[in-house]
């Protein structure tokens, strides 16, 4: 089946509504629907979380594994994503559809993850320089498609990095500029990985008519002519800029887009970071109770 | 701006708020669900019907997951969410896809695409003018892809896709509206499946789960006898439409999703009950999870007095 379809009118109607700030659901522009967030659900990985924004549904895992160091950052750990559109998402990802989506989305996220803007601390991934590293890879699944995808994953991303442990290594000097290392199997050993808070969210904003807006539903991402993905860390800076469709934007309305964007990122960051904080409190808590702690995972009721 | 971030939730914990609310059809035989693999019985006299195979000697198997239907001697599975099943004089709402020689091929929710003959649509000039070539060159003039439609199952082909027309002055072009998307077991058969609600707004409950929210548009014609006048009913463009008014069907949309994630049959009472239910929140509240509970429990329960 080809990509989803909508009438003239339909556009209209949503291109009115939008005009008038009066959403298809009732939203206003800038406002996100719900978000259902668990991590820690899939116990084979070094991490993971699982986000439902709305009704787009995004499983990120990561797993964290020794590795060849690049020859032009020999002092640096790395970190390889990808992302991959279920075929049960939607109709036109049977077969080969989602072929162009993955790779965008792929090649979206390596854009905020990949590299010094992340803010992530790579040279505390690396084991013996020269030699060898942690290569974090970042797998992102998406399980069921209703608009704005890109900031879901993003999301699901930044929590399931929250999640993530790695494991301490020992290092032992052969002499000879030889090195041996053993990796510790205690998992209360494992750090965090460095700096995850300096992670960049990303905000998209869809240019539809005249206006922009955030968080669209399928119909409404039809009705968009460019969209504008923003990354922001929590100090407020711009981490990466990526156009989207084949439209263009007015150079004035792009300064508007991208100080709306960068205000709305360093809000959701801040509440995205307490709900993560509390959560993994809480877990804590009951562990140190003796409670057993019990992730739902695929058990939990959709809503 | 708030993102509303919530932990998932036990679906054991939701059921226990279901038993506060009474089932809805007021139905007294308990429904035997079964999931796909789970024994139905080992008896030897049942005959198996859809939705269940053998395996082994006596034992007959759920291929689904739904509720057992138990007829005399023949033992079914009614699916629980499934593709639109069309019955002929079926009202259904439906997308064009593909526009091709002498028909449209249409998507309505269901196994394969249903198909538009030329010939099963209302053209301009009369009733039963025949059809010429020029007809043919200008389909897209009347349906072009991506436009929404309503239609009546005509018939079935060979291959068991089903055959639409919209004569008759209710079937158009859809336009003036919002389009929902609820899973087609949900929408109940009625007298009529076009409703207009008394804050205003029309609504065509596809039984194929497609729902179309609108403003009436001006100028329909009001019954069978008036002249066909092709620029309303193939139109593209809406008219006028209000704030207010665009609150109302963005009230009403969210109204249906909220009877959909429920899992509850729709109608045009249950609907009004829900929309009355509902005025008492702002409407982007009605997204909110504890507000659908609320409303659509004291909507079942209104259905349960009357």
């Amino acid at each position: 089946m080809p990509a989803p379809l909508i009438s003239p009118s339909e556009k209209s109607y949503i291109t009115q509504g939008i005009e008038s700030d009066c959403r298809a659901d009732g939203r206003g522009r800038l406002e996100y629907r719900h978000l259902v967030l668990e991590n820690g659900l899939l116990s084979q990985t070094s991490g993971s979380a699982r986000g439902r924004l709305g009704d787009s549904d995004v499983l990120v895992g990561i797993k964290v594994e020794i590795g060849d160091i690049e020859q032009d950052q020999p002092d640096q750990g790395r970190i390889v994503c990808n992302v991959e559109c279920s075929p049960s998402a939607s109709q036109q990802f049977e077969g080969h559809g989602a072929d162009e989506l993955n790779n965008t989305l792929t090649l979206a996220l390596e854009r905020f993850l990949c590299g010094p803007q992340s803010g992530l601390d790579l040279a505390k991934l690396c084991i013996i320089p020269g030699r060898q590293c942690w290569v974090i890879y970042v797998d992102a699944m998406v399980m069921d498609c209703a608009g704005n995808l890109l900031d879901c994953i993003i999301m699901t991303t930044r929590s399931a990095l929250f999640d993530t442990r790695i494991p301490k290594t020992e290092i032992q000097d052969l002499g000879d500029g030889e090195y041996e290392f053993e990796v510790m199997d205690d998992v209360e050993d494992a750090e965090p990985i460095g700096n995850w808070d300096r992670l960049p969210l990303a905000v998209t904003l869809y240019k539809i008519g005249d206006r922009y807006i955030i968080d669209p539903t399928i119909i409404e991402e039809l009705c968009s002519e460019v969209t504008l993905t923003v990354g922001v860390n929590k100090e407020g800076s711009i981490c990466g800029v990526q156009k989207g469709s084949n439209g263009s934007i007015d150079p004035s309305l792009l300064t508007e887009m991208i100080q709306t964007a960068t205000t709305l990122g360093k809000s959701l960051i801040e509440q995205l970071d307490a709900k993560l904080i509390d959560d993994d409190k809480a877990v804590q808590e009951k562990r140190m109770r003796g409670e057993p702690v019990q992730k739902l995972g695929f058990f939990a009721a959709v809503f | 701006m708030e993102l509303r971030i919530l932990s998932p939730v036990s679906p054991v914990a939701v059921k226990k708020n279901d038993q506060k609310r009474m089932d809805i059809d007021g139905e007294d035989t308990p429904v035997h669900l079964v999931n796909p693999g789970e024994t139905i019985t080992t008896d030897q006299q049942f005959m198996r019907g859809h939705g269940t195979y053998a395996d082994g000697e006596n034992v007959v198997v759920s291929a689904v997951a739904g509720s057992v239907e138990r007829v005399n001697k023949l033992l079914s599975v009614r699916p629980l969410k499934t593709r639109y099943t069309p019955e002929i004089g079926d009202i259904v709402v439906g997308r064009v896809t593909e526009v091709i020689t002498k028909r449209w091929k249409i998507d309505v929710n269901g196994k394969q695409d249903a198909i538009l003959l030329l010939s099963s649509v209302n053209l301009p000039g009369g009733v039963q003018r025949r059809k010429n070539e020029s007809d043919e060159l200008h389909m897209r003039q009347f349906f072009a892809e991506g436009d929404v439609l309503v239609a009546e199952v005509q018939s079935f082909y060979v291959d068991g896709s089903m055959g639409l027309h919209t004569r008759g002055f209710k079937f158009c072009k859809l336009r003036n509206g919002s389009f929902v998307n609820v899973p087609p077991v949900l929408v109940q058969r009625c007298k009529t499946q076009f409703h207009t609600l008394p804050c205003g707004v029309d609504i065509i409950l596809g039984l194929n789960g497609y729902i179309w929210v609108n403003k009436k548009p001006q100028g329909l014609p009001e019954n069978n006898t008036e002249e066909v006048d092709t620029t309303i009913m193939y139109s593209n463009t809406n008219d006028e439409i209000t704030y207010e008014e665009r609150e109302v069907i963005a009230r009403v949309c969210n109204c249906i999703t909220a009877l959909a994630k429920r899992y509850m049959h729709i109608n045009d009472t249950v609907l009004i009950y829900t929309y009355e239910a509902s005025l008492v929140y702002t409407v982007k509240e009605l997204l909110k999870v504890d507000v659908i509970d609320s409303i659509t429990t004291e909507a079942s329960q209104r259905m349960h007095e009357a």
